[in-house]
């Protein structure tokens, strides 16, 4: 037990003397949590909040423009910023001003356009029914065209996504115009509601199911994101440290003399392992408790720690692993300190961008995502996204703890395979 | 011919890397004597680290053994790494702790008791003039304490038989005094010792018996003074030239 508790200490202090790595390790992880959440809060809103903040600027006359407002807001799908001053020439760079990522323009004619719309439609149909009705007599008024602005950095098909909403609301007042002229045509004035209902409101329902264990809504937000994949990228810095640390003792000499006394390597690498994942276990305690108690205070949104504790555990203990064995492979691999730090950074960096820490991976083109599968850091991060937003099971961590152990596995035998061709082990 | 117990028996080692295309040994056999200062000396490249990482258990030869024995009964395989101390020419320690901290580490390693490691560190860093600086990184270090850190450390568990390669290269002349007198004085106790150096004056003053190795192969081995007298020279450096040649070796 002495010997074990010996070579504990010798790696604990080894770590606490490494100032550079302790930096890296523990004030980077909370940094970036503290930044990127801030940088990458209204984005996350803007994907997962259901109101969209939409400025509705509404020039109409009549009485169908405030209708159309009131559908969209009603539906709440949408934050109203209703204006009715802003002229359509300076709309553009109001949208810009008032932070706004979307806008509408309802023109003066709007109703006028819609009810001339309705006469002519039911005018055709009382002719081709033979019926007599009352003839249009009010001036013919062209169609109206309403106006979507849309900044340049909103996805195509999300912007179709909220003009198609608008299209719909549109729909409704349109077909209720017609009905309701074609009722007067017939002298049937205020008997059209039935009609109405049938024909708007009774179309066919669309069910929402969440693909979740639990039915849970929850969706990534920027919290839920960053805090588990600045974590992991801290954790898997830990090449750094843990790198330059073991190419110092192959170099040295060190490993070298372990093998002329009475001792295994493997106690050596036990207790590097060991030491470094309770850094990483540390890690994680300090970055979530950030997530849980400081980013709230900010107006972020606040972790939900998951339910399932032992999966939790599970999924820390298995990043940790994948980021001490990756740490071995490169410090058994470089020739040199400057060798493993850099590559070491350099690839995790390069790991963390396709893994989907820098940029989540469904924002990623195809073809990227697919690579995402070939980073460790994908699959770390993913344990997590199980957890925290689909209440993650057994079973739905089955994939990633297959990946993360064959991963391991490379790594430990790369390890073993390089300092036993170096005659240390 | 050498009299007294034999500690170490060196039989037709060769070593050939997997890589190289000549021995690195070839057919060497030594005996090496119990409570002997023994000299491995050769210039660069003859295969003086090779025999002695393979005599410390390192490397193992191509063919050949190695036997050791203590009071003329041979020592089991389990046992030979607790006999044996070996400090190597690097600096094969931890630059960021003390010396205190790598004493620590490298005894529990040797298999010390926390007690026995204590009285032992303290005994050490107090002979070989460490115990001012005990507490500080080593890192921060001279040469001449850093060889006396590193020499702390092979002896910690007062090894039966102890391996040196280089001990005194690069430092002053009062450290270097002080290395030689203390393993003078642990031979006296009994301690098998076996060097290598470039420093002829040093080791014709140390060494009791030689082997010289050149090219791999054992050039001489035996008493020195025996040596000297075979080849009529009168010091160990004129030996050493007169078996290995003034040509340049890299």
């Amino acid at each position: 037990m002495f010997k074990i508790y010996s070579s504990l200490r010798k790696e604990f202090l080894l770590l606490i003397n490494d100032k550079v790595g302790l930096i890296l390790m523990f004030l980077m992880p909370l940094l970036l949590v503290f930044i990127i959440t801030i940088i990458q809060d209204s984005a996350y809103k803007m994907v997962n909040e259901n109101q969209i903040p939409l400025l509705v600027v509404n020039h109409d006359k009549g009485d169908q423009g405030p209708k159309l407002v009131s559908l969209l807001d009603s539906s709440g799908l949408f934050k109203i910023d209703a204006q009715d001053q802003i002229p359509q020439a300076s709309l553009r760079a109001e949208l810009l001003a008032r932070g706004k990522m979307v806008a509408l323009y309802i023109p003066e004619s709007f109703s006028a356009g819609l009810e001339s719309n309705a006469a002519e439609v039911s005018s055709i149909l009382m002719d081709d029914l033979g019926l007599e009705g009352d003839t249009a007599t009010g001036q013919k008024v062209a169609l109206p065209r309403l106006s979507f602005y849309n900044d340049p950095v909103l996805q195509e098909n999300y912007s179709y996504s909220i003009m198609s909403i608008i299209q719909s609301y549109m729909s409704v007042i349109e077909n209720s115009m017609m009905i309701e002229r074609m009722y007067e045509n017939m002298d049937l004035q205020g008997q059209s509601e039935k009609l109405k209902k049938k024909m708007i409101s009774n179309r066919v329902a669309i069910d929402q199911i969440i693909a979740s264990n639990n039915n849970s809504t929850a969706i990534p937000n920027s919290t839920q994101h960053n805090v588990p994949a600045w974590t992991i990228f801290a954790m898997f810095f830990m090449v750094v440290s843990l790198g330059s640390n073991i190419v110092k003792e192959r170099v040295n000499g060190s490993f070298l003399r372990l093998k002329t006394m009475p001792t295994s390597f493997m106690l050596v690498m036990f207790s590097k392992m060991a030491v470094y994942v309770a850094v990483a276990v540390a890690q994680v305690t300090l970055t979530f408790s950030m997530g849980v108690w400081i980013l709230p205070k900010l107006g972020l949104p606040r972790l939900s720690v998951p339910d399932n504790f032992v999966a939790l555990a599970a999924v820390i203990f298995i990043s940790s692993m994948a980021a001490v064995s990756y740490a071995l492979m490169i410090g058994a691999i470089a020739k040199t300190e400057q060798q493993a730090n850099g590559f070491g950074a350099i690839s995790i960096i390069i790991f963390g961008a396709i893994g989907g820490i820098l940029v989540p991976t469904f924002v990623m083109p195809g073809f990227m995502q697919f690579a995402s599968n070939f980073s460790p850091l994908h699959w770390c991060l993913e344990g997590f996204y199980v957890l925290f937003l689909k209440a993650g099971s057994w079973k739905e961590l089955r994939s990633v703890f297959c990946f993360l152990g064959i991963f391991i596995l490379i790594c430990q035998l790369g390890t073993y395979f390089k300092l036993r061709l170096e005659r240390i082990i | 011919m050498m009299e007294g117990k034999v500690c170490i028996q060196v039989q037709n080692v060769s070593k050939r890397y997997k890589t190289a295309t000549e021995d690195s040994l070839t057919g060497v056999c030594i005996d090496i004597l119990q409570s002997d200062v023994f000299g491995l000396l050769g210039p660069n490249g003859a295969g003086k680290t090779t025999l002695i990482s393979i005599l410390c258990g390192i490397i193992r030869p191509s063919s050949g053994q190695v036997r050791y024995f203590l009071d003329g009964v041979p020592v089991p395989a389990g046992e030979q790494k607790s006999r044996i101390g070996f400090v190597p020419q690097e600096y094969a320690f931890y630059q960021e702790l003390t010396p205190r901290q790598n004493l620590d580490y490298f005894g529990a390693m040797y298999n010390l008791s926390k007690d026995t490691l204590t009285q032992r560190r303290e005994h050490l860093l107090e002979v070989l003039g460490l115990q001012k600086a005990a507490d500080k990184k080593v890192g921060t270090f001279s040469g001449g304490m850093k060889r006396r850190v590193n020499l702390a450390i092979g002896i910690i568990h007062q090894p039966d038989i102890l391996f040196l390669d280089e001990p005194t290269v690069g430092v002053d002349v009062q450290s270097r005094n002080a290395i030689i007198r203390y393993l003078q004085n642990i031979n006296q106790t009994g301690t098998t010792i076996i060097y290598t150096s470039h420093h002829m004056a040093e080791a014709e003053e140390f060494c009791k018996h030689i082997a010289l190795i050149d090219h791999g192969k054992l050039m001489a081995a035996g008493e020195l003074d025996s040596l000297k007298k075979q080849h009529s020279v009168a010091s160990l450096q004129s030996l050493f030239i007169n078996l290995t040649g003034e040509a340049y070796r890299d």
